[in-house]
């Protein structure tokens, strides 16, 4: 069944065209439920026919759980399917219930009803619900590969975000394609409390592993109590350290140069420029020089630190100790 | 060496194995499989890139991989493990009691080398005149030039999950893990003798972060709730580095050393450098999740205290989170988010020597201020989106969004500063069966006030007033700069737009093709004559290759191009 309606283009915004063609749906009804009268028929009548599933699902994670389990809820084919005697009377794919097809406008996947810790809080407002994912897309529950039936993780997160496996690649990177991390370390990919998969904002989740660079210091560098990523790149980047460019360039974004990378070296005195009996001189030499020199060469603590600096010029807070 | 730690690893696993066999009860079987094996890896001729991970030793090693998997009546278990070398090596074990327990303890190592000196590249003014005044500017000196920089860093994470009651879903959960990190760093320290000496050693790394999550959860009135009470600490157990602070010379006009020493906090002094703090971190989350109305709801307040050991200081955070989803139609879904925080952390006095203290030269000034700081702070995000199935093959959403972040005493004391950013994004998906689809995303961020560093990213020009300097002088000394710098400017963005298009073909469920393209430009719009930009363009096409359960084949091509636009700030010399 079926029923559309159009809005009307004349004279209308742009964006309330497209609230109303969003709003106005249609209606679409996917048989994929078994009839309310359907009665269960246990698993050795559907291995009657399905017994090259039965076979590989004995060994997954679900079918072992299955047979240690010593209550009534074991899992069985109609723990997910449904009622099958419908299905098993008229053969008839339509009337069983097929988790394969469940979608965001549908009720809360068959998999939530066991499957209940706080990962898949968020899997209702998840970016992968609305993006027409569903547990399936990654899990093959009949399949017996990996711990949750999946694909090699990463490369399974890279068939659809194949632009990220660029910058693992790239000199800098976390370890990844190592397989020392995986892209679940930082992505909560049921639904995180904020965008990106994120269960928490990007600082906190960086210190969880990270955790000398939390503090609070009695010197902070203030990027670093506001979000990582104005320096870092997390998935990968030509710049040591994770960091979105080299230095001095990075630091230039926000700090002036200062004169002891880019006055040109000379024999004698020199003096500042504020007094006519001083002078000093930046050079496209000094300049060279001068952007080939790394800040944190002596800012080394740029995550924040509790010891004054040397020289008063910064009031202890230069980050240089 | 490493043959003896083959040889108790190996020796522990069949102990485990033995004991896990010994002591299951009933029918049991077990599958395992072991590969032994070498490998050799050559590094003549290589240059040690920076940053690297998994690097072998320049010699034969034997190499063992064990898996082995464990079933009895009421339980199985899973052990996997690979020993590389003796900095790389992996071991987890799975395991299930009944339907009631599940845990697992990995462990996890890596080595990564520094592979650079951090002194490379030092380009500076150099000495014309031994010691005396003129020219100077950086010298530096390396103490332990062969030593090879690197960190080992082990972690183990331990997680068990026990269902007290089935009936009310009742479970508890646990959670450890230990990261510990091991090596040589290289420490640099840089005093003001004639100017800048920099002094580069070597120092243990011996930092271990805990972590520990506890929590309990359970259904009541068809609503779930839990708790999780949540613990981190890290510490430094490494021997305290130290440098001696020479007494300052000015590099320019020896005859002014009393002058010149005056603008330091501290000479002749060995101190400590580059420590590490000692911080706890404790956090009580209450989470609540199930249906309201036609639509689900999942939201979460948490507090948390982060303390730094050494200086007492603390930081706290409150944080509240709500989303709800709600159909507005069969075809059509409302999901809303909210999510606020407020953030306060200990101010601190800076207490300094007035400069000039203990010279007869000039007027004395006092310099102490508070350390106000940046993480003393509210915001909050909000966000509604509109997906609709248009028909059987397309699908078309709607966000908009809004963030607020009103910072307190940045970077102004008495002045805050308070970012707002309103986004909206548009996405179009077409599908067709499972075999194709596509989709175009269209999204903006418009803010206003967005982020400035402390210090300001120019020093503010033709300032007429130079406090607390008296007229008479000649001129303008260091620390002016600290009232010259503030200036609320920022080189980040503005206006931000991102474009994205995927389009995926999977005859079947073997296959996956991917191409795409994903683009993003940004501009500060308040700088538009300093024209700060970025833009990003990355094309992709992904092959993905499944034709059966032990086969994966990837094949991919990706292109980045990345352009920043932006000015060089002008060195300055006003010292």
């Amino acid at each position: 069944m079926r029923s559309r309606s159009s809005p009307k283009l004349m004279g209308a915004p742009v964006v309330m065209l497209i609230f109303c063609l969003l709003l106005v749906s249609s209606i679409l009804v996917y048989a994929n439920q078994p009839p309310p009268d359907a009665a269960l028929v246990g698993n050795e009548t559907c291995v009657d026919c399905h017994d090259e599933i039965s076979e590989a699902f004995s060994t997954t994670l679900h079918g072992m759980i299955s047979e240690l389990s010593k209550t009534e809820n074991a899992v069985s084919c109609e723990s997910c399917h449904g009622p099958g005697s419908a299905h098993v009377e008229e053969m008839e794919p339509e009337l069983i219930y097929n988790p394969a097809k469940e979608d965001q406008f549908g009720d809360m996947p068959t998999c939530l009803g066991c499957h209940n810790s706080p990962n898949f809080d968020n899997w209702p407002f998840a970016a992968h619900n609305s993006g027409d994912l569903n547990c399936t897309s990654c899990h093959k529950i009949h399949e017996p590969q990996a711990d949750a039936g999946m694909y090699n993780e990463m490369h399974l997160c890279l068939g659809c975000h194949s632009d990220i496996s660029a910058s693992m690649f790239m000199p800098s990177h976390h370890p990844l394609r190592e397989g020392k991390m995986s892209c679940l370390d930082c992505h909560e990919v049921h639904g995180g409390s904020i965008e990106h998969t994120l269960e928490d904002a990007k600082r906190e989740l960086c210190f969880s592993c990270h955790a000398d660079k939390e503090g609070p210091f009695v010197y902070e560098h203030a990027p670093v109590n506001e979000d990582c990523t104005i320096c870092h790149t997390p998935h990968g980047s030509v710049a040591d350290n994770l960091l979105i460019q080299t230095e001095p360039s990075l630091c230039l974004n926000c700090h002036p140069m200062h004169f002891h990378a880019a006055i040109e070296g000379i024999d004698t005195l020199f003096y500042a420029p504020v007094d006519s009996s001083r002078y000093g001189v930046s050079t496209p030499d000094a300049w060279k020089r001068g952007m080939l020199t790394k800040c944190s060469q002596c800012h080394t603590a740029v995550h924040g630190t509790d010891l004054p600096s040397q020289a008063t010029s910064t009031s202890g807070s230069a980050l240089t100790r | 060496m490493k043959y003896l730690q083959i040889l108790m690893l190996s020796g522990l696993l069949v102990l485990s194995i033995c004991g896990l066999t010994v002591a299951s009860q009933g029918t049991t079987s077990d599958v395992n499989s072991v590969w032994i094996g070498s490998h050799y890896t050559d590094f003549s001729d290589y240059v040690k890139k920076a940053g690297e991970y998994n690097l072998g030793n320049d010699e034969v090693l034997p190499e063992i991989k064990l898996n082995y998997g464990l079933r009895g009546e009421n339980y199985f278990m899973r052990l996997n493990s690979h020993y590389y070398d003796d900095k790389n090596i992996f071991g987890n074990l799975t395991g299930y009691y009944e339907d009631r327990l599940k845990f697992n303890v990995q462990y996890q190592s890596l080595i990564k080398q520094a592979g650079r000196d951090l002194l490379e590249n030092l380009e500076a003014r150099e000495s014309v005149g031994g010691n005396t005044g003129g020219g100077k500017m950086l010298t530096h000196e390396v103490l332990d030039a062969d030593a090879d920089y690197n960190t080992h860093r082990q972690m183990i994470t331990t997680e068990a999950d026990f269902v007290i009651d089935k009936k009310h879903k009742v479970n508890l959960m646990v959670a450890h893990r230990t990261i510990m990190e091991s090596g040589t760093e290289q420490m640099i320290s840089n005093s003001h003798c004639f100017s800048c000496h920099i002094t580069s050693r070597s120092a243990d790394i011996d930092k271990i972060t805990h972590q520990i999550i506890a929590g309990l959860q359970a259904e009541v009135v068809g609503q779930t709730i839990g708790y999780e009470f949540g613990f981190r600490s890290f510490k430094s157990n490494a021997d305290e580095v130290y440098n001696h602070y020479d007494v300052a010379v000015n590099p320019n006009d020896s005859s002014a050393a009393g002058e010149f020493s005056s603008r330091l906090l501290y000479e002749d002094s060995t101190l400590p450098y580059g420590t590490y703090p000692e911080t706890k971190k404790m956090s009580h989350k209450f989470r609540v999740k199930g249906d309201a109305g036609k639509g689900n709801y999942a939201a979460a307040i948490s507090y948390s205290k982060a303390e730094n050991n050494i200086t007492n200081l603390a930081s706290t955070a409150w944080v509240g989170s709500a989303s709800y989803a709600v159909g507005l139609s069969p075809r059509t879904r409302l999901i809303a988010r909210v999510k606020a925080s407020r953030l306060r952390t200990d101010d601190t006095l800076i207490d300094l020597p007035n400069y000039r203290e203990g010279t007869s030269a000039g007027p004395q000034t006092n310099f102490d201020f508070t350390r106000y700081s940046s993480l003393d702070r509210a915001d909050a995000r909000f966000s509604a989106e509109v997906i609709s199935r248009l028909n059987k093959k397309v699908t078309a959403s709607v966000l908009l969004g809004y963030d607020w972040i009103d910072r307190y005493d940045y970077p102004i004391a008495g002045e805050g500063l308070t970012t707002k950013r309103m986004k909206g994004q548009l996405k179009v998906r077409y599908r067709k069966g499972i075999k194709y689809s596509t989709f175009v995303k269209y999204r903006f961020e418009k803010t206003t006030d967005p982020f400035v560093s402390g210090r300001g990213l120019f020093e503010e020009r033709g300032r007429d007033e130079l406090n607390p300097i008296p007229e008479t002088f000649r001129f303008v000394f260091y620390f002016q700069r600290e009232d010259l710098r503030y200036q609320s400017i920022t080189t980040e963005p503005t206006d931000e737009h991102i474009f994205e298009w995927t389009s995926r073909w999977m005859p079947d469920r073997k296959v996956n093709l991917t191409i795409g393209l994903k683009g993003s430009y940004d501009k500060n719009g308040d700088l538009d004559s300093l024209d700060i930009n970025h833009l990003a363009l990355r094309p992709n096409l992904n092959l993905n290759i499944n034709p059966n359960m032990n086969w994966s084949i990837n094949l991919g091509g990706n292109y980045g191009y990345y352009k920043s636009s932006g000015p060089i700030t002008v060195a300055l010399f006003d010292g």
